[in-house]
Order: structure tokens, then C-alpha cells, then sequence
């Protein structure tokens, strides 16, 4: 079985499926009318959700006819908050590339360089 | 011409950086161990070790530490090299954590402005470039917009 991450980024990876989302951001709603605005069946719909509930990233209610679905928002949290672990990790690391370009131009001032390209 | 849009920009962790060196320098921080232990990971860490086998197919392996996170390895392939110009390499950390063994494709290119180097960053989480490619859509808009909602029903739910 695949992590959690990478089911929730495959789900996302999908224009219908981050529709969907967005729409029960909104509130609880039926499969019909989730299906509502999209030129595709309800089976197909069906299958999104699937996708969705896999990744965490929905709930759906146990009453078997309507079964509504629901936004899960910590998963999407996490992925938010995912991003922004990776954001920080690489400004701080081209902070430091930042400041050891500086030195190696200082240091190329005041001797001759070792490698040169051409 | 083609446009200055960055098609695929926002499906992915984008940064975009200007540098005071010209590119074959900003290239070479990349392309070689002793250069890249010398700036790679966050504040407050530091790099100690690095491998880099650096031609495609080629495996790089490297490892940042911190005192309170103690050492992390990470590890990928090179994808494709165009000296100076772009590099692309698989990413994965081999670490426990929320990202182990999720492999992420890094594409950056360099471009000489007058001097200096502007370098363009993306990571995409995905498992290939394959599949990252076959995606449309902006993840990055999606999240930004996803994560505020969540936040905002969270809270609702909270009270």
C-alpha cells in the first residue's frame, strides 16, 4: 500500500477531483449532487470519490442511500503544511548558497582561481 | 515567441532566486560534493556528507544534520544534465518521516542575466516525471486556496 502522502498528492492531481474538494469546502453533499456540474456520469464521479476517501482527503456518511460527503480538513493541512516544510528547507539552503558564493568570490579575488572552465 | 508563462510553474514547489555569480559557478554547486556540503539544508544544519556521481543515471547520496533533528540522508538519480543550463534529479528522503521514501522529481535552470544567475527551482512530489507531466492544473493555486478553506472549517468545527 502506497503512503498516505503520496495517495493524498495522486488524489489531488486531478482538476475534477480538486473540484470536488472545493465544493465541500462549502458543505456536505450527496454523489448527485456532487455530479451536478460535470459533464460526466455518476459512476465516474463515484470512482473520484473513492479516490478521495482513499486519500483521506473526504468522509462519507454511513446512511447507505445518500451517504453524503464531507470535506476532511487535516489531510489537506497536511499536505499545506507538507509544502511549506520543503518551501523553508530550500530558501534557507540558497540563503547559505547565497552567502558561500560570496565567499568563493572574495576568495577568488585575492588568489587565483583553482579550476578554471575555459 | 513563446510565452514567458511558466506552464507547469504552479503545480509545484517553485522558487525562483537570483545569484551574484554566473551560472557554470551557480551550476557547479550543484554538480559537486565539496561545493554542495558547503550550503545545502536549512539554517542551523549542516551538510557532512555527500556523494555525487555526476552524470545521468548517476547517484547522488547526501545527508544533513542538526542537533535537534539529528542526521538525515537523502538520495536521488540525475535525470538530465545540461552543463550551466539545467539540471534534473530524483529526490527522496530515506528517513522515517511524513515524506520517506517518497520519491520527487527537482528541475532547475539557470539562466545568465547580466552577471549574475537567476535560478529556477521546482519540486513536485510525484513518483516520476512521467507522471508529473501528464498533469495539468495548478496544485500549488489548488492548496493555497484548499488549505484556507480547511483552515476556516477547522476552526468552525473547533468552536
Amino acid at each position: 500500500m502506497p503512503d498516505l502522502l503520496s495517495a493524498t498528492f495522486s488524489a489531488l492531481a486531478d482538476p475534477t477531483r480538486r473540484a470536488i474538494l472545493a465544493r465541500l469546502a462549502h458543505g456536505a453533499a450527496t454523489v448527485n449532487e456532487l455530479a451536478e456540474p460535470f459533464e460526466i456520469s455518476l459512476p465516474a464521479v463515484s470512482r473520484h470519490l473513492k479516490v478521495l476517501e482513499g486519500a483521506g482527503l473526504i468522509s462519507r456518511g454511513r446512511e447507505a442511500q445518500w451517504r453524503p460527503c464531507k470535506l476532511e480538513p487535516e489531510r489537506l493541512k497536511a499536505v499545506d503544511d507538507w509544502l511549506s516544510v520543503y518551501r523553508r528547507f530550500w530558501e534557507q539552503s540558497f540563503d547559505k548558497m547565497a552567502a558561500y558564493l560570496e565567499e568563493l568570490s572574495e576568495g577568488e579575488a585575492n588568489e587565483r582561481p583553482k579550476k578554471k572552465r575555459r | 515567441m513563446s510565452a514567458r508563462r511558466k506552464s507547469v510553474a504552479d503545480n509545484e514547489l517553485l522558487i525562483v532566486r537570483t545569484f551574484n555569480a554566473p551560472p557554470s559557478v551557480v551550476f557547479a554547486l550543484w554538480s559537486s560534493a565539496e561545493h554542495m556540503k558547503r550550503w545545502m539544508g536549512p539554517k542551523d544544519f549542516t551538510c557532512p556528507e555527500a556523494t555525487i556521481d555526476f552524470r545521468v543515471g548517476g547517484r547522488y547520496r547526501a545527508m544533513i544534520r542538526s542537533a535537534q533533528h539529528g542526521d538525515n540522508w537523502f538520495s536521488g538519480v540525475y535525470r538530465e544534465i545540461v552543463p550551466d543550463k539545467r539540471l534534473v534529479f530524483t529526490y527522496t528522503w530515506e528517513n522515517e518521516g511524513p515524506s520517506a521514501g517518497l520519491e520527487m522529481l527537482v528541475t532547475i535552470t539557470f539562466e545568465a542575466r547580466d552577471g549574475r544567475t537567476l535560478q529556477t527551482f521546482r519540486q513536485a512530489p510525484f513518483s516520476n516525471a512521467e507522471r508529473r507531466d501528464s498533469h495539468v492544473g495548478g496544485w500549488m493555486q489548488a492548496f493555497d486556496k484548499q488549505a484556507a478553506y480547511a483552515e476556516s472549517i477547522a476552526k468552525e468545527q473547533a468552536a
